[in-house]
């Protein structure tokens, strides 16, 4: 992997650094299965205004970013070889900042009369979120020779700039403190840059190095991994151009769903030529969210030709969300027991925990199933409302997290026992 | 010297690492460690050097990575290459 300019496994951050910001994520995913049961047994219907926003900004934000960020601050040195200093402060000042703020703007999407809360989620957001892609940004752009991944990641984070800059004039706009004449403009600028800029570019990035490296797959060809995550970024600023000028984005997302779709189809046909025959749960998982990558891209692509209808669109959303959960699941689970056997290992504890006694190929497999019935479940009932059926897919996501969580905290609680109880030798 | 042999050509990430991290923990000075692979594994290196073992790399014209490591510093690694 690893970039030759210095990779730094021994400058990497923490174990701590990294899992507060997963658990969190966990714990987000568990909150948004709770509101969905309660939501399918009507016990939170005076939100039903704003639900779609709640759900989406606690998947989104609360879970996706949570991991994200937990990820990068991992990443940033064996990735792209860059190091911040003091990351366990630093790490946990924005982690700070943003559940504060995740947690109050949730909240004033269910209190919308309350403007205050607006102001409140924006600038604790802002801050906290500002403050850790200026820590990151300000390394990767330091980079001499940047690799496919590096080059990747910063366009990635410059677009949940945006992103966050367009959230902001958005959620001050509900809280009345701007007038707000851009605000659907804006808010699908929001949109665009968060879900096909931000993560996706930040998917796309990392599997440069990562599906070759974790898996053994032939390399990706030179012009996507050098030129793909740059012509995304190109489109989704001409979008915004567009947006703002008054002209059709047609044209535009047309363009990005075929480049997402090639990706995609890229991504799966390395991972079926694999040098070793046996797969394991992430690779399933991979699989499953470039799959999933491609049906929503291809809705997408449908959605410009022809009218789709409200069901399909929401198939397509769905999709998107369940190929983005895939892959952060297959990067959770691979990155956990590795950093959790690497940092006792290199700490002299002979008697390490290998990465199967960490998370094991079959709770890992466990959670696939538990991940697809969500989705299968979720998808059935898009196209029939059923209270049993939603009551199924609440209860799902939060088995899903929930098991994710008992995961990262069995995890934490071996880490701390070697710790404490197993011998250190100098070596 | 005793050759301590690891192919890690067909190896899934972190594998070829823990490997040779638990080689590189319990070896003599009468040992050391061989190892192919498709890539350079610089955190394998960063950490055998922090560590005080001496390391030899060597890329062959098939672009198979040839890495020794000794925690004997009077040997030359380079020596004990085989290409």
């Amino acid at each position: 992997m690893f970039s030759q300019g210095g990779l730094s496994l021994e400058q990497a951050p923490p174990i701590s650094v990294v899992l507060r910001f997963f658990v969190t994520a966990s714990v987000f995913g568990v909150l948004l299965g709770l509101f969905l049961i309660a939501d399918s047994l009507g016990i939170v219907s005076s939100l039903s205004n704003n639900k779609s926003v709640i759900i989406v900004h606690t998947l989104a934000l609360g879970v996706m970013a949570s991991f994200m960020l937990g990820a990068l601050f991992q990443m940033l040195p064996v990735i792209a070889g860059v190091v911040i200093k003091m990351p366990t402060k630093k790490a946990m000042v924005v982690h700070l900042l943003f559940v504060v703020g995740s947690l109050i703007q949730l909240y004033a999407f269910a209190n919308a009369s309350t403007p205050l809360l607006y102001f409140l989620a924006s600038a604790y957001l802002g801050t906290g979120l500002f403050y850790g892609l200026y820590l990151m940004l300000k390394e990767l752009v330091k980079i001499k020779d940047h690799s496919s991944s590096s080059k990747g990641m910063i366009f990635s984070l410059v677009s949940f700039t945006f992103a966050i800059v367009f959230g902001i004039y958005l959620l001050l706009t509900l809280g009345t403190y701007v007038e707000g004449t851009l605000f659907t403009q804006v808010k699908e600028l929001h949109y665009s840059f968060a879900l096909f800029g931000w993560l996706s570019l930040l998917i796309v990035s990392v599997s440069f190095q990562v599906v070759e490296m974790f898996y053994v797959t032939p390399k990706y060809p030179p012009f996507m991994s050098k030129y793909l995550t740059l012509t995304i970024f190109i489109l989704l600023l001409l979008k915004t151009i567009a947006i703002f000028i008054g002209v059709q984005t047609e044209l535009i997302t047309a363009l990005l769903s075929i480049l997402f779709i090639v990706y995609a189809g890229f991504t799966i046909h390395r991972l079926y030529h694999r040098k070793r025959p046996t797969s394991d749960a992430t690779v399933w998982l991979w699989r499953l969210g470039m799959g999933l990558l491609i049906v929503s891209m291809l809705i997408t692509l449908l959605d410009v030709v022809m009218d789709i209808g409200l069901e399909v669109k929401m198939f397509s959303y769905l999709t998107f969300i369940g190929f983005a959960l895939s892959i952060v699941f297959a990067m959770v689970y691979k990155i956990v027991p590795f950093l959790t056997w690497f940092h006792l290992s290199n700490q002299g504890y002979m008697e390490a925990p290998m990465m199967h006694d960490i998370v094991h190929p079959k709770t890992v497999k466990k959670h696939f199933y538990i991940h697809v019935a969500m989705l299968v479940t979720f998808s059935i009932s898009l196209f029939m409302d059923y209270t049993i059926l939603n009551l199924l897919s609440g209860v799902l996501v939060l088995v899903s997290f929930g098991w994710l969580f008992y995961n990262l905290i069995y995890a934490i609680k071996k880490y701390n026992y070697t710790q404490k109880y197993t011998k250190k030798i100098e070596w | 010297m005793n050759k301590i042999f690891l192919d890690a050509r067909g190896m899934e990430y972190p594998e070829p690492l823990q490997i040779s991290l638990s080689h590189l923990q319990s070896m003599s000075n009468e040992q050391y460690l061989y190892m192919l692979n498709i890539r350079k594994p610089i955190p394998l290196l960063e950490i055998a050097k922090e560590k005080g073992f001496i390391c030899f790399t060597h890329q062959d014209s098939n672009e198979i990575w040839h890495i020794l490591i000794s925690r004997n510093s009077d040997i030359i690694l380079e020596e004990l290459l085989d290409v």
